[in-house]
């Protein structure tokens, strides 16, 4: 006998009864003893288990038994819900929780680490070069005439750069169809960065602050890289995929659950930018040796940005800034120039 | 209208002290017909525990990221399951009757829409302003459709709620009225155009105040009332003049609120970029900048939403009736307040770990606030007539993604 609660599905009366099974059907009757009833035991649809709620025994005339949490007979159903009762037995365990915790906590950084950007950068692959000259156009025309302002430099100084910027970029294999513009750009200050479909944007402040041309060629290598790897493509992709699987996981992008789903989303895209940065860095040091130049003046580069920009100096953060720390640009830099020399030296010594 | 929604999302349920009540505007039987004897009062309760809850939720979610999300509408299901069953009503649980697999192909369609967006808007503005718009013009549609989803598959002693079809009305209400929110932008044009744009301001924002309360009052009202228990149909004494009580008071939190805040982070960040002119490069703040405006801000919108949704869920509830059973939601701020914050902090400072916990608290706050009252032991609902035909999941996956705030 088994204590249930039974509901006739026409009402909401509800009727305590005692419940058996009389071989392939189930009995109940009401407590009172006035009453029975029963439903054939295969035409009954029981619900899975889940820790603490009651089970209800659906009758299939819309009538349903409920019985306690602790009540139901462990033979009764026995082949019911198969996949979700090895997940109930999971659930009643903390060892299976601690579990979970791992779990969750190694598949997200799988996920993020991995699986996202290897799944964005496949789609890139894909991508339509109309789709990223589109993108690129769409955000000069949002910056261009707000945040940048027709150029000052004097021209003669403008088709000296232009003149360098061809030289270093004519032949290079992967850099088809890249264009150098010059902005005025007070509110960003000295910056270069490169668009989808080719254009380089660089600022007179920019300009200004480097010290010479192979400086200039640096940076200049740094946004080809850029362009060469598609990185703002890849990371558009990358922080649309970041924003879908936050979403799917908070459940709600615009409560206080998706305001605070805002911070490891930055972090994770600012991760993502770090490392395209690295790579842009590497492709130029590349790119400065390939054109027998000493990555030196990639140094040169960076000190100059920092001069120009006090301000970045005081504010980094390793894991919240979208460019890995200056002294370690720098320090990768004097790397790639002592390789550089070390490949050049033995030749100037046979010499 | 459901007493049975505590599924799951941080969103509340609540208000002040009930001063509403207090009133007897709503209740009036209560105090003029001295009928103490027959007029009983039905509490809802929730039973769930935040351990046992945690590790359901913990064990899911991990089977969810571990088979790409496949997993995840089974997860939805025992969750809210959960959610559900703990919570009664006269004794008797109520049931979340939906299946997985409608869950499952209406979260595939959902993240297919929802990345389309996201990634048009970086191509063109204009494709993500077209789809915006479609959005909104099937927002309403979304609203009807997600209701019904969760209505059909709510149920308590084996009788299932219903929410009725009227696309019209939800038209009307989601979309429609807010073409009246033109008038304010109308009247700033005209006045400007005449010269007094100071005047302009001012009609806008009387015709504002005066159409936003009879909007959200309007709504309400549509809401309730499209919804069905046991052979009856909800209904909705509303008095207007609630809501405009409502947001005038909200109004005022929100300066009280806001002024204090803005006032400490203004003071701060100049302290702080003091002699630093380039401080704000407005291309790439400063992640603390950003992150100062999040600390600053959260606590502030956190205390002004509290305030509305609060004070609204009382008013949708205690304007409410179902037979001859009314419902008495006695939310209160200050409390509803205090557990939103530290529920937020301890999802924080826990990186999520604490969610459960935080949902078990709120879901049993908001059924220790909420009665239902009437003469009868609530054993007299009988099977309706509605055809309760299957419905899909794609709304209320959208619904839930996109966050619609409709109110319950």
């Amino acid at each position: 006998m088994v204590q249930a609660i039974y509901f006739d599905g026409r009402s909401t009366h509800a009727t305590r009864v005692e419940a058996w099974r009389d071989e392939s059907v189930l009995r109940w009757r009401s407590a009172s003893d006035t009453r029975e009833w029963s439903a054939p035991w295969l035409a009954i649809e029981p619900s899975a288990r889940v820790t603490g709620v009651p089970f209800t025994l659906h009758l299939g005339d819309g009538g349903h038994l409920q019985i306690d949490h602790d009540a139901l007979p462990a033979d009764w159903f026995a082949r019911h819900h198969l996949v979700e009762r090895m997940v109930d037995w999971l659930e009643r365990r903390w060892m299976a929780a601690l579990a979970g915790i791992i779990v969750v906590v190694a598949s997200l950084f799988g996920l993020f680490e991995y699986g996202l950007p290897w799944a964005a950068d496949r789609i890139a692959t894909h991508m339509p070069a109309s789709v990223e000259n589109a993108m690129g156009k769409q955000s000069l025309a949002a910056l261009e005439g707000r945040m940048l302002m027709p150029t000052t430099l004097p021209p003669d100084r403008q088709s000296h750069l232009q003149a360098v910027f061809w030289r270093f970029t004519n032949g290079m294999p992967d850099a088809p169809g890249v264009r150098l513009k010059f902005y005025q750009a007070k509110a960003i200050g000295a910056n270069a960065f490169a668009l989808p479909g080719g254009t380089i944007a660089f600022t007179d402040e920019l300009a200004a602050a480097l010290p010479d041309d192979d400086a200039f060629i640096a940076v200049i290598a740094h946004e080809l890289g850029h362009q060469a790897n598609r990185h703002m493509l890849r990371q558009v992709l990358r922080s649309s995929g970041v924003l879908i699987v936050a979403s799917m996981l908070m459940g709600d992008v615009t409560s206080m659950g998706g305001v605070a789903a805002g911070i490891p989303m930055f972090l994770v895209d600012s991760h993502y930018s770090r490392g395209f940065e690295e790579d842009a860095d590497r492709f130029a040091f590349d790119a400065l040796a390939g054109h027998g130049i000493d990555p030196e003046a990639f140094v040169r580069a960076m000190q100059a940005l920092e001069r120009a920009h006090p301000e970045w100096k005081a504010g980094q953060a390793r894991y919240a800034s979208s460019h890995p720390l200056t002294a370690e640009r720098i320090a990768r830099a004097h790397a790639a120039s002592r390789r550089f020399q070390a490949a050049r030296a033995p030749r100037v010594a046979s010499r | 209208m459901l007493p049975s929604l505590p599924g799951g999302s941080l969103k509340g349920i609540q208000s002040m002290h009930d001063e509403t009540m207090a009133s007897g505007v709503y209740l009036p039987e209560l105090d003029v017909i001295p009928a103490r004897d027959t007029t009983e009062v039905h509490r809802l309760r929730f039973h769930g525990n935040a351990g046992d809850y945690f590790r359901i939720w913990i064990v899911n979610v991990a089977l969810s990221l571990v088979t790409l999300g496949i997993y995840s509408a089974w997860a939805t299901v025992r969750t809210r399951r959960y959610m559900y069953s703990n919570t009664t009503l006269g004794g008797s649980p109520f049931d979340y009757l939906a299946r997985p697999l409608p869950i499952l192909k209406g979260r595939l369609l959902t993240v297919l829409i929802f990345a389309i967006y996201a990634f048009a808007g970086r191509i063109a503005a204009p494709l993500q302003g077209v789809a915006a718009l479609m959005v909104a013009g099937f927002m309403p549609w979304l609203i009807v459709k997600s209701m019904m989803f969760r209505a059909r598959y709510s149920s308590w002693r084996g009788l299932r709620f219903y929410f009725s079809d009227d696309y019209g009305g939800a038209y009307k209400w989601y979309l429609g009225v807010y073409f009246l929110m033109g008038i304010p932008f109308l009247a700033i044009v005209l006045a400007t155009a005449a010269g007094h744009p100071g005047i302009g301001m001012l009609l806008a924002f009387a015709s504002f105040t005066g159409l936003y309360p009879w909007i959200k009052g309007n709504q309400q009202e549509w809401l309730v009332e499209n919804h069905h228990f046991g052979g009856k149909s909800f209904r909705f004494d509303s008095e207007i003049g609630n809501y405009y009580g409502v947001y005038i008071k909200a109004a005022g939190v929100s300066l009280v609120w806001f002024l204090p805040c803005i006032a400490l982070f203004s003071t701060a960040a100049v302290l702080i970029n003091k002699g630093n002119p380039q401080a704000f490069n407005p291309k790439m703040p400063s992640p603390y900048f950003i992150l100062g405006v999040y600390a600053v801000m959260a606590p502030a919108y956190l205390g002004v939403w509290t305030f509305v949704h609060t004070r609204m869920t009382n008013l949708l509830y205690n304007q409410a009736r179902l037979g001859q059973y009314r419902f008495r939601s006695t939310l209160a701020y200050w409390p509803m307040l205090g557990l939103y914050v530290t529920n937020a902090l301890a999802v924080l400072s826990t990186i999520g770990l604490a969610l459960p916990w935080a949902r078990v608290r709120t879901a049993r706050y908001r059924a220790n606030h909420l009665q239902v009252i009437g003469e009868g032991d609530l054993s007299d609902f009988v099977r309706d007539a509605f055809a309760h035909g299957e419905i899909g999941a794609t709304a209320t996956e959208m619904d839930s993604l996109l966050g619609i705030d409709i109110g319950l």
